[in-house]
């Protein structure tokens, strides 16, 4: 009776439909929980801080959704759904494709650890948190277009600006998003572990 | 229409929904009711017959499921839904657009139909359904009900020959439950081929047909419904089923406790940008001690009473007297306990002990031992509050209320989506918690009701319609209500 | 918790212009104000785009919002003008840096609520697949909006469990504020999310049939007017850099 007994497990490498729905449900949380911490950005001199808090939290989320990652894609999509969101806001058009470089390596990260390794998923949570840099760009290149000479602080503000965002700090950005990035998959591990698994959810 | 030839199945990573060896045939146009206890597998049902088995959830399946002269395995899920529509239990996560237009479209959309043609769908579905009022609003404004309806227009928008329902009225009041009622009729009407798996019995006794009685993943009883209309009370208590008629309802007697009195004052709320008031009581006096049910229809403002008398409104101004105490809303959060219909929400730890710590006073470990015993939750302590069933998350939250020193319990829809069984196990633990605490219930199940609440506050409009003590005359007063319901709020512009 | 991004229905909206025109526009003020194209030449540019925002804004009825961009700017533009010469060493940098920051950033952020504030998710859809972007974007992108108002309930859901607790603020501790807040928060997600895909499914969702669009989208002549100026500007500066200007 039992002779044509399938099991239903599915190996097509095609995204379907079920890929897209979990990448916009993480792609979700991941975004409201950055925003409601960017929220505190308003305040210039928490803006860089942003590249710390940011990555931290945004890996709990980040790393739940690894474990639905089974297929090449899901990444790229939500780094380019960041990349888009960055541009609605209306932060500028950088994020995008700092956000499908970085996607691009997360996903190639991911692919070769087969969907699976642990060490790796935490590698992956840094690359892919590297997109918020993007936003700090425009502030470091060409800070000379705004102010300029239509002011007396044209000179003052170019001074400023070198003073509170010194150019040494981008790459500082840069790698404290990588950085705090795997601090945020390590932690999301530890959370992972301690519930998600249990609650059956990952 | 739909045949089973020795169908098995197992979930990849659960033991329980399981089916043995079902072997079954719909014809077309019949109207099929499954039920039977929770776990016996009237839900994996439904999900052989739109494909979700073994499309979406993955696990060991045999024999062969054909509907429509497909075989569901060999089609792809998108191909299914040309055939096969299907409404779930929950109105809230069933949406995929955020606007009832779309929303209702989506189905059409999907299938690649002409843009003219999906318009002329989506009206004519939605005057079907009475839901044209419905169309161009957001879905989150809409109430419970609503949004069922919504799901159903969108549904039938996609005109499948087969309609799969999966507990579709756990989350109903008593007019939606008849607004649905109406909507399978007229799809029973058009010849549609309609399964419907439900607990709640009383509503389909003239709508199905064909009763199949599951326990244990195997068919025990397939019947017409005259024959199951015959099955006496008792019997159906038996098989754990839920009663087939409000007339059978009968309350239980409990000796009025005398004393003391709780009186709520100047309870008036509204949300922001919302004029009329959600609500609005001046005065209400009700029995501190003992079980009260508040019933009323969605959008009577039972709810926000709920919130405001656990002192979670930020803006409401009202109180609380007990004696010669007042409790301001920041006293009353101190004092009050809402237990939420998703549970999930207010379970926090990584056990069942650690949670119950969470918010203890002093650590009164012998306390702490009776709670848990008292709740049958000692052999739990070591699991994961969020890997429970549904009934032991209850019983945590409970435990965590009471082991924090809450004297007001609040339980929002306890019992949506519970079989008899269990059902009347939650009756049994309220009617206990209600004889040291003050337990306020809202509900929609009549059948909890009876079992263990002395007494009944009926809202409407945001204020109280009537309240009453469970007895004689106040079983008749209930009865009417859920067979009748009311009539609807018109809604204002 | 409401984030007020992409609305859900159409209603008082004002001037109604094509989602493609939005997103020109935003891409314009983006790239002019904060990325500051042109250099010098074009900063006469800035004040006209800043003003075309708040006209779009207050067209658009969103007056509240108008009203806080044009107080933020000036409030900016005052600590510029008068609390600066009374400053010296690191405050004076701190305050003009501040102030420079968030003149530029401002704008952008402003077109930003416009054009979210004012287009429907139906019609953004609409509009990306018009611009032929692959429905691999469309329906996560779409599926997120969907669920910003569900993360919203759950969150203040959770909260509210937690003040009944007494345990808002975790005990003090910052890592199981978070902690309490997002487990049940991401449980709960996931848990909806996968009722939400199984919906979706069995309504024919990720088909290989072309998925069709029942919103109505075009451009009229208001879009032409913008998009013209929008090109202008950008022809300019190409001009400029060529040395024809």
């Amino acid at each position: 009776m039992f002779t044509n007994t399938t099991t239903t497990r599915k190996n097509s490498n095609r995204l379907a439909g079920k890929d897209l729905i979990n990448v916009g449900i993480y792609s979700a949380i991941y975004f409201v929980i950055i925003m409601a911490l960017a929220m505190t950005g308003y305040i210039p001199i928490m803006m860089p801080l942003l590249c710390v808090i940011g990555p931290l939290a945004g890996g709990i989320p980040f790393m739940l959704f690894l474990t639905k990652v089974k297929k090449f894609g899901m990444i790229l999509i939500m780094s380019a759904i960041m990349g888009i969101m960055m541009a609605l806001t209306g932060m500028g058009l950088y994020s995008l494709p700092v956000a499908l470089v970085s996607g691009l390596v997360a996903e190639l990260i991911w692919k070769r650890a087969k969907y699976s390794k642990a060490s790796s998923s935490v590698l992956v949570c840094g690359f892919f948190n590297i997109w918020m840099w993007g936003n700090f760009i425009p502030l470091f290149i060409n800070p000379d277009g705004y102010f300029s000479t239509r002011t007396e602080f044209g000179a003052g503000y170019e001074a400023a600006l070198t003073a509170l965002l010194p150019s040494w700090m981008s790459p500082v950005l840069l790698v404290s998003c990588f950085a705090f990035g795997i601090l945020g998959g390590l932690l999301g591990r530890v959370l992972l572990k301690k519930h998600f698994i249990k609650a059956g959810i990952a | 229409m739909i045949e089973f030839k020795n169908v098995s199945f197992k979930y990849a990573n659960a033991d329980s929904g399981s089916l043995q060896n079902i072997s079954l045939r719909v014809r077309k146009g019949e109207c099929v009711l499954l039920c039977g206890q929770s776990g016996c597998g009237k839900t994996t049902l439904t999900r052989l017959i739109n494909g979700l088995i073994p499309h979406y959830y993955e696990g060991e399946l045999s024999g062969e499921v054909v509907v429509g002269g497909l075989d569901v395995r060999d089609i792809e899920l998108y191909d299914t839904a040309r055939i096969v529509g299907s409404v779930f239990q929950n109105p809230r996560s069933q949406f995929f657009c955020v606007d009832t237009t779309g929303e209702i479209a989506f189905g059409c959309e999907n299938l690649g139909l002409p843009p003219d043609e999906i318009e002329e769908r989506v009206k004519l579905s939605s005057r079907e359904m009475g839901a044209i009022n419905l169309l161009g609003r957001s879905i989150f404004q809409l109430s419970g009900g609503e949004k069922q309806k919504i799901a159903c227009a969108s549904v039938s928008a996609m005109r499948p020959e087969v309609f799969v329902l999966d507990e579709p009225t756990s989350n109903l009041d008593i007019n939606a439950i008849h607004d649905l009622k109406e909507t399978i009729r007229l799809w029973k009407k058009e010849g549609k081929t309609i399964i419907i798996a439900e607990h709640r019995l009383y509503w389909l006794t003239e709508l199905c047909d064909r009763v199949i009685y599951l326990r244990n993943g195997e068919i025990e009883c397939d019947m017409p419904m005259r024959e199951f209309c015959r099955i006496t009370p008792e019997g159906l208590r038996k098989l754990s089923l839920r009663t087939r008629s409000l007339k059978e309802l009968c309350y239980r007697k409990v000796s009025s406790q005398a004393g003391e009195y709780l009186t709520l004052q100047n309870y008036r709320y509204s949300y922001r940008g919302s004029m009329p008031p959600v609500l609005d009581i001046q005065e209400a006096v009700l029995p501190k001690k003992g079980v009260i049910a508040i019933i009323g229809n969605n959008g009577a403002g039972k709810s926000t009473l709920s919130k405001c008398l656990c002192g979670l409104q930020k803006r409401f101004g009202g109180h609380c007297r007990c004696g010669s105490a007042v409790y301001s809303r920041r006293q009353m959060l101190k004092k009050s306990y809402l237990v939420m219909q998703d549970v999930n929400h207010q379970l926090f730890c990584e056990s069942v002990e650690e949670e119950l710590r969470l918010g203890m006073d002093g650590a009164d470990e012998k306390e702490l031992v009776r709670v848990m015993d008292s709740l049958e939750l000692t052999a739990l302590k070591e699991r994961h509050p969020m890997s429970l069933s549904g009934g032991q998350k209850q019983r945590v939250a409970i435990a965590s209320a009471l082991l924090a020193g809450k004297e007001f319990l609040v339980f929002d829809e306890p019992t949506s989506g519970l079989d008899f069984y269990h059902m009347e196990r939650t009756a049994k633990l309220l009617f206990s918690l209600g004889r040291e605490k003050t337990v306020l219930i809202i509900t929609h199940d009549p059948e909890l009701i009876v079992r263990c609440c002395d007494y009944v506050l009926h809202m409407e409009w945001g204020g109280v319609k009537e309240q009453y003590q469970l007895n004689e005359a106040g079983l008749l007063k209930l009865r009417y209500f859920f067979e009748n319901g009311e009539r609807k709020r018109i809604s204002v512009e | 918790m409401s984030l007020g991004i992409l609305q859900t229905t159409g209603q008082q909206r004002g001037m109604i212009l094509d989602p493609r025109t939005k997103l020109l526009l935003l891409i314009t003020v983006s790239t002019f104000v904060l990325g500051g194209l042109g250099g010098e030449k074009f900063s006469s540019v800035i004040p006209a785009l800043c003003l075309i925002t708040l006209i779009l804004l207050l067209t658009a009825g969103r007056i509240k919002a108008a009203v806080i961009y044009l107080a933020a700017y000036l409030a900016a533009w005052l600590a510029a003008l008068l609390l600066l010469p009374q400053l010296s060493g690191p405050l004076y940098f701190l305050v003009l840096g501040s102030v420079g920051i968030f003149s530029r950033v401002m704008p952008g952020v402003a077109m930003g609520v416009y054009v979210v504030s004012t287009t429907t998710v139906s019609e953004f859809t609409a509009a990306m697949q018009r611009m032929h972007i692959s429905e691999k974007i469309i329906i996560p992108f779409s599926v997120m909006f969907r669920f910003f108002p569900t993360v919203g309930e759950e969150f203040s859901a959770i909260n509210a469990a937690m003040r009944m607790r007494g345990i808002s603020f975790g005990g003090g501790r910052i890592g199981k504020m978070l902690e309490y807040r997002l487990v049940p928060l991401l449980t709960c997600s996931a848990r909806i999310g996968e009722e939400l895909s199984a919906a979706a499914l069995t309504r024919g969702l990720g088909g290989n049939v072309k998925r069709t669009n029942i919103c109505c989208i075009g451009f009229k002549m208001q879009d032409v007017i913008f998009i013209a100026l929008c090109f202008t500007a950008f022809a300019a500066v190409a001009l400029v850099y060529l040395g024809v200007l």
